[in-house]
């Protein structure tokens, strides 16, 4: 047919011209992004996560938290993210060289997590919103996570552990040369 | 590009709810003979994923609101059920339906009788086995973190493979026949069913396969998410609009000289809005000002499918035409809505609104406008004029039809305008400085858990009335059916 090579071409040329413009671009860009001090001879950032942590990871991807929790920061004048206390910077793209899977996710039903391992007090408060969340959170509580101990009382198990050791390992209040920290 | 319904006659006026426009026996043409078997198979697979997805939505709108609702296993999470709810509506539901609605809709327009139908079915049965090997991963092992690129990377080559049988083998097949006219609908299936293979692929590898470097997968993924979106299921939407439109109300389309330089923008530009979906994401700032200019470039596509359909249902008493027959009633519906949705994603995009309701509800309503209100609404009006004369039968009941049509139109009117509203309100409160926790209003979730059953039960309406003309025609003897 005489139109099928002219509707083909065109809308490869569609496909290609975002996928060139965009995301060859932007792989340009950022594809050799790695970790870096925030002033020379200073310490690498974003810190690589223990292995604990590394595990935690995957029990967040697959329960689905990324359903309800964002992991990223809004800059100022783009929302409240930093008023809302959900960090003391924006996000970089710096903070996320090291992750094999970028959480960023899109809906908040609960608090953005990028920076949750800076605000969360202890690994018991982290267990005791797990397994029993406050009253009035859209959270479920995540019992599977938990067996009880000799005392009757729940401790996280392997992968509860591991998660929490996940959530802890979350911060992004660091400098980087991208979002220098106030003194 | 010729128009589809130059020789055609008024038609569907006054006729009964549920019966195909050329009243009297319905019978099944050689053309539509020649894609009986495969169109049947999507729409019966369709039709079964909708239901599972159906009553995922009812309990994971309930978990919204009743956290500890079914929460002893950790195999039913909110997490994993979300996923896998999103996951069966958008490939077992509306794919199935549109590459079954295509390849009908390239062998209705082109007078065309498709050879080896085997081998589009092949490619279907690979794609539900697909599926159902996906969300049985995702509910008892892992999934992955994006939005529609949840299921496990394994499966990448079975759902390419099965769409290349299913939908672009066809497509190609009928645009190598020996003939001069074509068709806006045939552009834009020709269109839809090119891109989705081409970026599925691109996506899955530079995702999950070999990832490219931190926020550069969200990048992707919102390419790969906007493709998806607007340019295969909105895409093979419009294509059914453009056909049914001026078909059923026997009349030409308003402004068609304008029709390819609406296809063309609209390809052209929306592959470049991901970025607009990410605004204030650690992405480089020109690429979200990329993302905010193409979307607003989407007025132009905008304009033209507003002057086309609106122009079109405006003359000759159109919209009360519309609304006395069954497939206008659910397209114009659809109609409706897709303006509505690009006009919210034009106006959205501005970055000062964006910040409003980014992250809330409102994305959700959003994208329910175009997904459901648009593509499922356009789908379910094409069922009621394609499956009788496939099967030769007419609808059982006109009463499960004006349920079908209420409880799914009452459902995602709510639906819609309670996810806009109280994202709205929410965002508006997150930016008055008002603390996260007593942004949440309790009375969405439980606006949704009703909605969720409104349309569950619209669908079961649907089910029960397709099904029902489903095994009337193979009860019953051929006499009659081929013409």
């Amino acid at each position: 047919m005489k139109n099928l090579n002219l509707i083909l071409a065109g809308v490869f040329f569609t496909v290609a011209a975002p996928f060139g413009g965009l995301l060859l671009s932007g792989h340009a860009q950022l594809g050799a992004l790695g970790r870096a001090p925030a002033e020379e001879g200073g310490p690498l950032f974003p810190a690589k996560e223990p292995g604990l942590a590394i595990q935690g990871r995957q029990v967040y991807l697959e329960l689905g938290c990324v359903a309800c929790h964002t992991q990223q920061v809004r800059p100022a004048g783009q929302g409240k993210d930093i008023a809302q206390g959900w960090g003391v910077r924006p996000s970089v793209a710096r903070d996320y060289v090291l992750q094999p899977q970028v959480a960023l996710g899109n809906r908040r039903v609960g608090p953005d997590l990028a920076n949750y391992g800076a605000r969360a007090k202890s690994d018991a408060e982290i267990a005791a919103h797990l397994s029993a969340p406050a009253a009035g959170s859209a959270m479920p509580a995540y019992a599977f996570l938990f067996s009880p101990a000799k005392d009757g009382s729940l401790q996280p198990n392997e992968r509860g552990t591991a998660l929490i050791a996940y959530l802890k390992s979350l911060r992004q209040d660091y400098s980087s040369p991208e979002a220098k920290l106030k003194q | 590009m010729s128009q589809e319904n130059q020789n055609s006659r008024p038609q569907g006026q006054g006729r009964p709810q549920g019966r195909p426009a050329d009243a009297g026996s319905p019978r099944v043409s050689r053309v539509d003979a020649s894609v009986a078997s495969p169109v049947k198979f999507f729409f019966a697979s369709a039709l079964l994923w909708l239901l599972v997805s159906s009553v995922l939505a009812v309990i994971t709108a309930v978990k919204l609101h009743l956290p500890g609702f079914l929460n002893g296993c950790e195999h039913i999470t909110f997490g994993r059920l979300d996923a896998v709810q999103r996951n069966v509506f958008f490939y077992g539901w509306a794919s199935n339906a549109l590459i079954g609605l295509n390849l009908w809709l390239l062998a209705a327009l082109g007078r065309f009788e498709f050879r080896n139908g085997w081998i589009a079915t092949l490619g279907g049965l690979i794609w539900n086995l697909a599926l159902t090997a996906g969300v049985v991963t995702v509910l008892l092992d892992s999934q992955n973190a994006f939005e529609l690129l949840e299921l496990p990377r394994g499966l990448a080559p079975a759902f390419f493979v099965a769409f290349l049988l299913a939908a672009l083998w066809p497509a190609v097949a009928f645009a190598r026949r020996p003939t001069s006219q074509v068709f806006v609908s045939q552009w834009y299936i020709l269109g839809a069913s090119f891109v989705l293979p081409v970026v599925y692929l691109l996506a899955q590898l530079m995702v999950l396969w070999c990832p490219t470097n931190g926020v550069l997968q969200a990048l992707v993924h919102s390419w790969f998410l906007q493709n998806f979106l607007l340019l295969w299921l909105g895409a093979s939407a419009l294509a059914a609009v453009y056909y049914f439109l001026p078909k059923e109300l026997g009349t030409t389309l308003n402004g068609y000289y304008l029709t390819t330089v609406g296809f063309w923008t609209l390809f052209l530009f929306a592959g470049w809005t991901g970025p607009a979906t990410l605004l204030g994401s650690p992405l480089p700032l020109w690429i979200q000002s990329s993302g905010v200019v193409a979307a607003v470039m989407l007025l132009i596509p905008l304009t033209i499918t507003t002057i086309n359909f609106f122009g079109t249902l405006s003359r000759d008493s159109g919209w009360s035409r519309a609304w006395n027959n069954t497939t206008l009633r659910f397209v114009a519906f659809g109609v409706v809505a897709y303006t509505l949705a690009i006009a919210l994603q034009i106006v959205f995009s501005a970055r000062s609104l964006n910040a409003v309701v980014r992250f809330t509800a409102f994305t959700a309503g959003q994208q329910q406008l175009l997904t459901y209100a648009f593509v499922s609404m356009v789908i379910f009006g094409a069922a009621y004029f394609i499956l009788p004369r496939l099967t030769g039968a007419f609808w059982p009941s006109a009463k499960l039809v004006h349920l079908h049509f209420w409880s799914c139109a009452l459902a995602v009117v709510g639906s819609v305008a309670g996810s806009l509203f109280f994202g709205w309100t929410q965002g508006a409160a997150l930016a008055a400085g008002k603390p996260f926790a007593e942004t949440v209003a309790p009375q969405s979730a439980l606006l949704g858990t009703v909605c969720a059953v409104l349309f569950l039960i619209g669908h079961a309406a649907f089910a029960i009335n397709a099904f029902g003309m489903l095994t009337s025609c193979s009860s019953s003897t051929d006499e009659g059916r081929h013409a």
